[in-house]
């Protein structure tokens, strides 16, 4: 285990807890050490009192802030280990070496940002009723595929695109309907809009590194019409991904309890429209339980998404 | 800024107290446009304006406009307090000039601000109108329309389309919601932008609501076709049981309202077909003919325990 062995200068003064935390109401349980009650806590959102909703709130935060927070993690062991005793008992960072995931899960869910975590985690001893969420139960095993990725490129010139119409094989172009030239090569299966300033939309490949090649291919295709085709700023904007995630969901009950997040209409649209913020991704739900990731620019951002989303789906599972 | 005083009305202001009485509650004279404690007799507050009839007319006959009344009955609470009159018309002969043309042309408006206001709300009274909505949703349409409005956020699109969308979501905030086919009968916007609109506007005002379900919706396709209390209740019932016994898994709640309501009405005397069921609900009856297949398996634990059989459940149609 990788202990930094500098403290960071927020945790030296801990008598005033960073900024994340509001001075509430002192939550005085008889779970608590002496004391606790005396630190400002931050205020739970007491909205719901449904201990699923919490683990899955829990589950949630805790698989946003993991990947990332691995290291802040260890150094809340060592705020933890620093603040619970002054002194002595050692012996608390073996215990606490267990809780930091509760503490880090319980303070998470009322820090909404994750740039400012606050570093003084409450400590709750670990009869309270939370489940650990460690990470490895979290894990679903799935993981989405890849259906679409969408780039751009300059190619860096002006060109003529009746030319590549009537010289290039596979290209339509129709300037009444689309100011573009549509392209299609059979492999990697693309299709391109080529437009006059020499920028060019790349779609339909099903990994990063074939739209890549595509572009390039289409680039090469205009290069050797005669054009002084370059290759800059490739960029991908848009990638989908699709799962399973293979037991029916129960949508109702989901758009009931995640309303600022999901839309269900059934008349417009038969699946559940998720808007999650962090990552911004937008999921596609429906009630045979495929999922739809759209909105990524990066492959993880669809893999960190479906993480989150997937606990919560669970807890929506159909019985019947 | 002028308001509005009832007679015998409770007097809410704080700041308008008889000194020696403080807690006797004033009563408005609006004739002479006093406010007097009734303790005392004091006069409070005085120069409140009249409201009341310029003059009184003992006529008759109800022929004759009303010349007391000065204005339109406007509220004010959503046209910015409209206190604006136009000309009208003319009336007599001496009102046009030698080619027959009317002599004062002015129509020109005088509440520029809220014009499309104006405007959109008598488009939504005009669509509430046309399906008989009563007077509660119009109005709650036009405060959702004014909140929408000032806010700003969807000043690009047709004002049409966020009156619809209005409408809408008013239907659907009273209990008793429109399918978006429903709203596009009457508006010449199309499903999609309503419902562009529709999802713009929750986001807007923040506000949601809340799911449909196949027994809104009964009553009115049940009258609509002129079917039995009885066959209503049936279909309400497969719908309802349907949908617990999850028979029809993602499929849109006015799909199988309208199987229900096929399925109840063959199996008593009226029969519907599925074109009629289809037409009144605005779903396609091949839809119809999918949700009905899916409910038809379990047909006899659909129907409810008294229900009259006229056409026994093994001999219902299969389709």
């Amino acid at each position: 285990m990788d202990q930094n062995n500098s403290l960071p200068p927020y945790a030296q003064g801990l008598a005033s807890p960073q900024g994340a935390m509001t001075p509430g109401i002192p939550i005085f349980s008889p779970m608590m050490p002496y004391g606790t009650g005396l630190t400002p806590q931050p205020i739970q959102n007491t909205n719901s009192l449904s201990l699923l909703e919490e683990q899955q709130r829990q589950q949630q935060q805790q698989a946003q802030q993991q990947a990332q927070q691995q290291q802040q993690q260890q150094q809340q062991q060592q705020a933890v280990a620093a603040v619970q005793q002054s002194t002595s008992q050692q012996a608390a960072p073996g215990a606490s070496g267990q809780t930091p995931q509760l503490f880090h899960s319980q303070t998470l869910t009322t820090a909404p940002l994750p740039g400012t975590t606050p570093l003084y985690p409450s400590p709750v001893t670990p009869m309270t009723p939370i489940t650990p969420a460690t990470p490895a139960s979290e894990s679903s095993g799935i993981v989405p595929q890849l259906q679409n990725i969408v780039s751009t490129v300059n190619l860096g010139c002006k060109l003529d695109l009746k030319t590549i119409a009537l010289r290039a094989r596979n290209a339509e172009y129709n300037p009444k309907r689309f100011a573009a030239v549509i392209m299609r090569i059979r492999e990697p299966r693309t299709t391109a809009l080529i437009f006059s300033s020499g920028k060019m939309v790349c779609t339909g490949a099903k990994s990063e590194e074939q739209s890549r090649l595509a572009a390039r291919k289409y680039a090469r295709v205009v290069q050797k019409l005669g054009f002084p085709a370059k290759f800059l700023d490739f960029k991908i904007q848009n990638m989908v991904g699709s799962c399973d995630v293979k037991f029916p969901i129960r949508l109702e009950g989901l758009v009931l309890t995640h309303q600022q997040f999901s839309s269900y209409e059934p008349e417009l649209f038969p699946g559940l429209i998720y808007r999650m913020i962090k990552p911004r991704i937008v999921l596609l739900i429906f009630v045979s339980g495929k999922v739809v990731l759209t909105g990524a620019k990066v492959r993880a951002e669809i893999y960190e998404a479906f993480e989150n989303i997937y606990p919560i789906l669970k807890g929506f599972r159909k019985t019947t | 800024k002028i308001k509005f005083f009832f007679p015998f009305s409770l007097d809410a202001l704080p700041r308008v107290t008889c000194p020696n009485h403080p807690d006797a509650i004033l009563v408005e004279d609006y004739r002479a446009g006093d406010m007097i404690c009734p303790e005392c007799g004091l006069v409070v507050g005085d120069r409140v304006i009249d409201v009341g009839s310029e003059w009184r007319t003992f006529s008759n006959d109800k022929a004759t406009k009303d010349p007391s009344r000065v204005g339109d009955s406007q509220n004010p609470l959503l046209s910015d307090g409209d206190l604006s009159t136009m000309i009208g018309k003319g009336t007599g002969a001496a009102s046009f000039d030698e080619f027959g043309n009317s002599k004062y042309q002015n129509r020109r408006t005088m509440s520029s601000s809220d014009r499309a206001m104006m405007n959109a709300f008598k488009e939504i009274t005009t669509m509430a109108d046309r399906i008989n909505l009563p007077r509660n949703i119009v109005d709650r349409t036009n405060n959702l329309f004014k909140q929408v409005y000032e806010q700003k956020s969807l000043k690009g699109r047709a004002n049409d389309a966020i009156a619809s969308a209005c409408l809408y979501i008013a239907c659907r905030q009273e209990g008793v919601p429109r399918t978006f086919k429903e709203i596009c009968a009457v508006s010449r916007i199309s499903k999609k932008e309503i419902g562009r609109c529709f999802k713009l506007i929750l986001k807007a005002l923040e506000t949601s609501v809340d799911l449909i379900t196949t027994g809104d919706f009964m009553s009115r396709f049940c009258s609509n076709l002129c079917l039995p209390k009885q066959v209503q209740m049936a279909a309400t019932h497969i719908a309802r049981k349907a949908v617990e016994l999850d028979l029809v898994p993602g499929r849109s709640p006015i799909s199988v309202a309208a199987a229900a309501i096929y399925m109840a009405s063959q199996a008593s005397a009226e029969k519907r077909t599925q074109k009629e069921i289809g037409d009144i609900a605005g779903v396609a009856d091949v839809t119809i003919r999918q949700s009905y297949r899916l409910i038809y398996p379990r047909a006899p634990d659909l129907f409810p325990t008294d229900f009259k059989f006229d056409t026994p459940v093994d001999k219902l149609p299969q389709l």
